[in-house]
């Protein structure tokens, strides 16, 4: 029993980061942004909440500091991809690389340390205890005692899909994606939806990071992120931008990563960590397997 | 009736040579219907985007109900009343018809939910007051051409635009469709909107307007009340000299069997219907064959197996005694020219230079195009091929550096008549090759095709304008669900019963 528990809690813990990140990416998704830059935007959020908690003392400034951390990749990238019109796969590659180098030159400038920080000093996000519910059997042990981003994560998913398809914003993003001249011609600018949706994603892409170094984990190391970013945007593109399709692949990968953990016991960890990268290859194939099939009956 | 739009003097260069518009002064009434003609690059439609904002004038004024105005983007030009529907329709396919009209002045509700409920009302309340038999909900997608273009003018219906602006509004419809539409348009008019119609089809701008401007090379010719000309006066007016609508092909006899297409039979892999079935025919040096028939008979089909993009399931094609039936279609280039309908896909490409497009299909059959074994192209020499094809056939062009599609549509035609033509092919494919011309171009393109047949090649010309086909050729074969249903000597023949036969097959003899 307790296996399981640790596995759902594993599972949700590696599912939030992805959930977010890959939520700010279907907002720049519907906004016709072939965006990248989540890898990097969670990186640098992810350093700067450590730096904010670190300093100010307090995780409520670490994780604003990650979120305007992030908004720095995010207002570089409006500024190159959108003001500029250079291409965006360019300017994501360049701002992925760009925020490797910054933190990590940070890191070493600041904390003086090579590889990871980590001090006591560094307050982390709380979690979210509740006592009703905690002797609940087997559900308790879940609900009970996740951090607080998690449950931000899971708001998140439902304002983002209440937003998308409900909203009068919803209709002018997902238009910028479908077709941006119609849209302009309609009398809305769709720079403008498209630097918005850019904004969010920074703000979702933030709070993934102050879950990776203040929630998951109390440090920062160098590439803390690991590829979440592009695991993220897999999840995107394999759910064509669905929040709540999003939310049911990112638990698909967070559970392939909490079994990389358990399986560690048994088998070389080298071979567990690529579990949710062979999970993403897995997902990959099942879904093209499925869009060929609907070509072949059309 | 009293002056709504007033253009004074408007002159538009496009640099470093091209003047578009030279001192062009019009006057629009309220409530009236307005056509502008004029032939490819007349400056019909860079009028129109002046007035709607979309591109600066270099001088002149715009006057709208006695007001000097200038639109900075199309946005502008909607709040001050004035919509224009693009030839290209811009819609949002995934949407519905009420999402694509409301898009950018939605009913919200709390947190900005939009109120679909209003929504759908404020639509469905303008769809009934124009009577334009649309369902909200349904996806645009889903809806016909003829539909999709009734939700652009609905769009600008519910932005309140009084003074539309329509650009060759009928070139995307069938001929069934066009009544429809012009019931809509004159019924808008009664409602008070003023009406300006971009168009080159002489019948239709005489059938629907109430006066007609006519431009000639970015200047106005005339404004004119429509009750006081024929079509051929406005197609003096257009090209500037005579227009003759009579039959142009001179009977000389025809020489060898050219083209000899045998049983060529194809199905569908999908339907299992037949869609080519026992297609035989020959073309003989100096002859012009055309192919009549509605859309959709097997036209297409039958030009996808004879350029070789499609396998047939059985039956041979011969050029001059070669069975070109399994050839590659390299190898089926060096005897046939081919013009596609389809010039944005097939014909050309529209994102490579013209120079680029003209020396395509040349580069691989002659060797003049390649330096060093065929592996470098010869750009000097292509350089001099693209100026050519450019005086020969008068085509409008900045620099043959420019890309494809900075070219108006009859110039693009102009660009690949010329390289297909000058291919030494001894048969040449035209499918619909005057689509989307004006007058003057489809007289030059016909008198070219003359010129063909003089030069004993064998003509093959599919073409969906009857007057076009009675006009220059010596036989006519009617295309029926995918069958050959006669095989009609020109002059034999005429309009009414190729008309018939294209409809209802051989069956009403």
């Amino acid at each position: 029993m307790n296996v399981i528990i640790g596995l759902i809690n594993g599972m949700i813990s590696s599912a939030t980061p992805l959930l977010l990140s890959a939520l700010g990416g279907s907002l720049t998704f519907y906004a016709g942004i072939f965006n990248i830059a989540m890898e990097g935007m969670m990186l640098s959020g992810a350093f700067f909440a450590v730096l904010g908690s670190y300093f100010l003392h307090s995780w409520v400034a670490g994780i604003i500091c990650g979120i305007l951390g992030a908004l720095l990749m995010a207002l570089i990238f409006i500024l190159f991809s959108i003001v500029l019109k250079v291409d965006e796969f360019v300017t994501g590659v360049g701002l992925n690389m760009f925020s490797l180098g910054l933190t990590t030159y940070l890191l070493r400038q600041i904390f003086s340390v090579k590889g990871a920080f980590t001090n006591p000093g560094i307050v982390s996000v709380p979690r979210i205890h509740l006592p009703f519910l905690e002797s609940i059997p087997f559900l308790g042990k879940i609900i009970s005692g996740q951090n607080l981003i998690v449950w931000l994560a899971l708001i998140a998913t439902i304002v983002c899909n209440f937003v998308v398809f409900r909203t009068q914003f919803g209709l002018r993003l997902r238009a910028a994606g479908y077709n941006r001249t119609c849209l302009d011609t309609s009398g809305v600018s769709s720079n403008r939806i498209q630097a918005i949706s850019l904004i969010i994603c920074a703000v979702l892409c933030g709070l993934a990071g102050s879950f990776l170094s203040l929630g998951y984990v109390t440090l920062f190391s160098e590439n803390m992120s690991a590829g979440r970013g592009w695991i993220s945007l897999a999840a995107v593109i394999l759910v064509s931008g669905k929040p709540l399709g999003i939310a049911l692949v990112s638990l698909i990968f967070g559970l392939a990563d909490g079994l990389g953990l358990y399986l560690q016991a048994s088998l070389p960890s080298q071979f567990t960590a690529m579990l949710p990268y062979v999970a993403t290859l897995i997902a990959l194939f099942f879904y093209s397997m499925k869009s060929i099939n609907t070509k072949v009956e059309i | 009736m009293s002056e709504l739009i007033e253009i004074r003097n408007l002159v538009k260069i496009f640099p470093p040579n091209v003047i578009a518009l030279n001192d062009v002064s019009v006057y629009f009434h309220e409530g009236e219907i307005h056509a502008l003609i004029g032939e490819n690059g007349a400056g019909k439609s860079t009028l129109m985007k002046i007035l709607y904002g979309m591109q600066p004038a270099d001088s002149g004024q715009i006057l709208i109900n006695g007001k000097t105005v200038q639109f900075a983007n199309p946005g502008e030009a909607i709040a001050a009343r004035i919509g224009m529907v693009h030839q290209e329709i811009l819609l949002i396919n995934e949407y519905t018809v009420w999402e694509n009209v409301v898009l950018g002045m939605e009913p919200v509700g709390l947190f900005h939910r939009i109120d679909r409920d209003k929504a759908r009302q404020q639509v469905r309340t303008k769809i009934d007051e124009f009577q334009f038999n649309l369902d909200p909900d349904a996806r645009v997608a889903d809806l016909s051409v003829a539909a999709r273009q009734k939700v652009e003018i609905l769009k600008l219906l519910f932005r309140n635009v009084s003074i539309l602006i329509l650009d060759e509004p009928t070139a995307v419809l069938t001929p069934q469709e066009i009544p429809q539409l012009f019931d809509e348009l004159r019924r808008l008019r009664d409602d008070g909107h003023t009406i300006l119609f971009i168009s080159h089809h002489l019948d239709e701008v005489i059938e629907l307007s109430d006066r007609i401007t006519v431009l000639r090379k970015g200047q106005k010719v005339a404004t004119i009340d429509t009750k006081d000309v024929t079509e051929k006066m406005l197609a003096e007016m257009m090209v500037g000299r005579e227009v003759i609508f009579d039959k142009i092909k001179d009977g000389i006899p025809p020489g060898v069997a050219v083209l000899d297409c045998q049983n060529i039979s194809l199905r569908s892999p999908i339907t299992n219907k037949m869609l080519l079935q026992n297609i035989s025919f020959q073309v003989h040096a100096s002859e012009i064959v055309g192919i009549a028939g509605v859309e959709g008979n097997g036209q297409l089909e039958l030009v996808e197996v004879m350029m070789g993009l499609r396998a047939a399931d059985q039956g041979s094609l011969k050029i001059n005694g070669s069975d070109l039936s399994g050839s590659s279609i390299l190898e089926r280039r060096k005897f046939m020219a081919f013009v596609s309908q389809d010039r944005s896909r097939m014909g050309a490409c529209l994102t490579a230079s013209i120079k680029e497009n003209v020396i395509m299909t040349h580069h691989k059959l002659n060797s003049a195009f390649t330096k060093s074994a065929g592996f470098i192209l010869d750009f000097a020499h292509a350089a001099s091929f693209a100026e050519q094809i450019r005086k020969t056939f008068d085509v409008q062009l900045n620099s043959i550096e420019d890309e494809m599609r900075s070219l108006s549509g009859g110039n693009q035609q102009k660009v690949i008549l010329g390289r297909e033509l000058s291919l030494d092919a001894p048969f040449v494919l035209l499918d619909q090759p005057t689509r989307g011309l004006d007058v003057g171009s489809i007289e030059y393109v016909h008198h070219q095709i003359i010129q063909m047949s003089h030069d004993n090649r064998a003509i093959l010309l599919i073409s969906a304008d009857l007057e076009e086909l009675f006009r220059i050729t010596d036989r006519i074969l009617v295309l029926h669900r995918g069958e050959i249903v006669a095989d009609l000597v020109t002059d034999d023949t005429n309009i009414t019963e190729v008309g018939y036969l294209m409809l209802e097959g051989a069956d009403h003899a």
